[in-house]
């Protein structure tokens, strides 16, 4: 059944052994690309309900994999990478990628990314984006435009709630910092880092019990913000 | 001479025969034209020695009363003298024609091999052979004992070409050699006298010419060669007489110093462009280099770490040690990557306006595994939101590092405590521990790299936090220092440049 199918392009034998153990479960079917071409080919054969993504592969960029795939597939594309530069991730989301999770990585760590990637999609498929969202003591109407935090209101400004909304609505998705501001300010020429992580930073402290250990809105350093997964 | 006396006799005799049919104006005309003739052919001497001897032949041969100076008729004198002032004038006339003639001839030979010269020194291969063939012609044109063309080598500076007579060679004059930089830097000019003395020249920037024409003693000079006003190189010349060379000398001279100069510049041209280029290849092998480091050190260690994971899983606790150990090694082939970056002089800052509370929360979030039983305390400014201009991702690792020191060298239990605030125009995040804190004389020697100091837990580390720590903040216009902590410990400073809070509306 493809909804328990996840495709894994990797051209190590060792790395997909690790990826292989790390999201095997019941129901789940595993299928394996060792090339970028054989993992274009499988993605548009089997179309997986994920994808599991490494950047360092033999004969393409994974970055080209990732564009092809987006071409005419929405499924969840994790990205697997040795590299650590920002700019590289944010490319990588810019092209379509959901996540990124660089090596060495925790099996545990691949797998709460996946699962999140899969909550999401299947949130954003049932349409629940705009409900009343309960979390950490916190109720947010993103419809209405109401906030409590345990029965008291908080109040947000309106370009507050259209960055809240933009996150939400991709809760568990890494966004970049580009992304996040076309979405709240279409159109607008400016430049986004002015304005953007300042109001997120605004954001956090109104939102988040203790803003420097924040579990709602969780910075990317360099690359964006990501809104926590919601069950 | 004689030939011209024969000619002239010859002359005299065949008019003395035919005087009765001839008229003054006939025997004139034909004194003029051997005048002429013997100008013409044996130059300016001749024919003005011509002149005054037909003069006196005309006179006492074929003027009455015949065989005497003195003259009959007073028109007579006329005619004389009238054939006198020709004479000579004509003879000058054409004396000058033909100088002007051979040099004009000379000049166009002149250009020709100035072409010629021009053209090859364009086109030959190495940009060094075209200086050689430079002092070569130089050498053999004015004649001199050597030619040598000097040019910058760096910070100093090297003779690229050296052209000798056989037999002859410079003098070593070390005084000499000490001159050349006041030659190449202010454009001076030196001179070298025939006992041996140097003597530096203050007049001001002249042409090669003017230089050469100035002063006829000189047995050696050393000439700065100027491309548009600026001198690039030396020309160094020398003879065991006096270097004087005539008019046109002195202008080929001027233009082959011309061409001296470009080649000079050619070379110096062509050495910084093989530079640049293999500084360009160097940095694309150590660009690949780290791109092949970073993928095949990364790729094994997440395996070590999630069979790490996975044995832990089935309930062998000394995995915990594997994952521990594996997340030390990534720490220091990133410690490694980093250091020999910044040593290259290669990290790409993006410097943005950052809030400082990111900077913190990614810090924390990043040290959470690292604390061990040490509690991090935070304290940031309530009511403000701080604002600086750095790069994120450098900045976060540099507190991370401060933070990992501190844990590292905190006591068992102790608390570690990170504070945030704006003082002047930086913002200040200070980590302090209550370790042994560091001896005053090794406050500085701690931030160098692999330095460290006896009381650190195993914890380990590769020893370049701290380096990589002050690098990344010097980076970005910031810096790290140390200071005691009152009380007993360490506080590690980290300031970064603060910015203002855009202003909005909302």
């Amino acid at each position: 059944m493809s909804e328990h199918t996840i495709l894994v392009i990797e051209d190590e034998p060792q790395i997909r052994r690790v990826v292989r153990h790390a999201l095997a479960e019941e129901g789940v079917r595993i299928i394996e690309a060792e090339t970028g071409r054989d993992g274009i080919d499988l993605a548009a054969a089997e179309r997986p309900w994920l994808v599991v993504l490494d950047l360092g592969l033999s004969d393409t960029a994974g970055i080209t994999v990732c564009r092809e795939i987006r071409k005419w597939a929405i499924m969840p594309i994790i990205v697997l990478s040795a590299r650590h530069a920002e700019s590289e991730k944010v490319a990588l989301l810019e092209a379509g990628a959901d996540d990124y999770v660089t090596k060495p990585f925790s099996p545990a760590e691949l797998r709460a990314r996946v699962n999140a990637q899969l909550r999401r999609a299947r949130l954003s498929e049932a349409g629940a984006t705009d409900g009343l969202i309960r979390i950490n003591g916190l109720e947010i109407d993103p419809g209405a435009r109401v906030l409590r935090r345990e029965g008291q209101e908080l109040h947000l400004t309106a370009t507050e709630w259209d960055v809240l909304r933009v996150l939400l609505r991709n809760a568990g998705r890494t966004l970049t910092h580009q992304q996040i501001f076309r979405a709240v300010w279409p159109g607008s020429p400016g430049d986004p880092q002015q304005y953007l992580r300042v109001y997120v930073a605004r954001l956090r402290r109104k939102l988040e019990a203790d803003p420097i250990r924040p579990r709602l809105i969780v910075t990317e350093m360099g690359v964006g913000y990501r809104f926590a997964a919601m069950t | 001479m004689l030939t011209w006396l024969a000619l002239l006799l010859g002359v005299t005799i065949a008019l003395s025969l035919l005087q009765a049919r001839l008229e003054k104006a006939h025997m004139a005309l034909a004194y003029l034209l051997l005048v002429l003739f013997g100008s013409s052919r044996g130059g300016r001497p001749i024919g003005l020695s011509l002149a005054v001897l037909a003069f006196l032949c005309f006179n006492f041969f074929l003027l009455p009363p015949h065989y005497t100076f003195r003259v009959h008729e007073p028109l007579d004198w006329l005619v004389l003298i009238s054939f006198l002032i020709t004479a000579i004038v004509g003879a000058e006339l054409l004396d000058k024609a033909q100088r002007q003639t051979r040099a004009a001839t000379q000049r166009a030979e002149e250009i020709d091999r100035l072409s010629m010269l021009g053209a090859e020194t364009l086109n030959a291969g190495r940009a060094e052979e075209a200086v050689w063939a430079i002092a070569a012609v130089i050498r053999t044109t004015l004649d001199l004992g050597s030619c040598e063309i000097y040019g910058p080598a760096g910070e100093q500076f090297r003779c690229i070409a050296a052209v000798r007579r056989d037999g002859f060679s410079p003098s070593q004059n070390g005084r000499l050699e000490s001159l050349v930089p006041e030659v190449l830097n202010h454009g001076r000019v030196v001179l070298l006298q025939a006992d041996g003395t140097v003597i530096l020249d203050e007049h001001g920037p002249e042409s090669v010419s003017e230089i050469l024409a100035r002063r006829t003693d000189a047995f050696g000079w050393l000439i700065p060669l100027r491309v548009r006003g600026r001198a690039v190189g030396i020309l160094r010349i020398e003879d065991q007489v006096a270097v004087r060379p005539d008019a046109a000398g002195r202008r080929f001279a001027e233009a082959l110093s011309f061409y001296a100069a470009l080649g000079v510049e050619r070379v110096r041209l062509l050495a910084e462009a093989e530079h640049v280029a293999a500084l360009r290849e160097a940095d694309r092998l150590k660009d690949a280099l780290m791109a092949a480091v970073s993928h095949d050190l990364r790729t094994p260690l997440t395996t070590i770490k999630a069979v790490g994971h996975e044995i832990l899983r089935d309930g062998d606790d000394r995995a915990a040690l594997v994952i521990e150990e594996a997340d030390r090694l990534n720490r220091v082939v990133s410690d490694l990557l980093d250091m020999s970056r910044l040593n290259s002089g290669g990290i790409p800052l993006n410097l943005e306006l950052n809030p400082a509370d990111d900077l913190v929360a990614a810090a924390v979030q990043q040290t959470a595994g690292v604390l061990g039983d040490h509690e991090l305390q935070v304290s940031i400014p309530e009511a403000d939101i701080l604002v600086g201009r750095f790069d994120p991702v450098h900045s976060v690792r540099a507190l991370s590092n401060l933070v990992h020191n501190a844990a590292k060298y905190s006591p068992p239990g102790a608390p570690i405590r990170l504070t945030l605030e704006r003082v002047a125009d930086m913002l200040r995040l200070v980590v302090e521990d209550r370790g042994k804190g560091v001896p005053a004389d090794q406050t500085e020697r701690i931030f160098e790299p692999f330095v460290r100091l006896d009381g650190g837990t195993h914890g380990g580390g590769s020893g370049l936090g701290l380096s990589i720590a002050r690098r990344l903040a010097e980076a970005q216009g910031g810096r790290v220092y140390y200071q005691d902590r009152p009380g007993g410990g360490s506080r590690f400073v980290l300031e970064l440049p603060a910015a203002e809070l855009p202003v909005w509306e909302d």
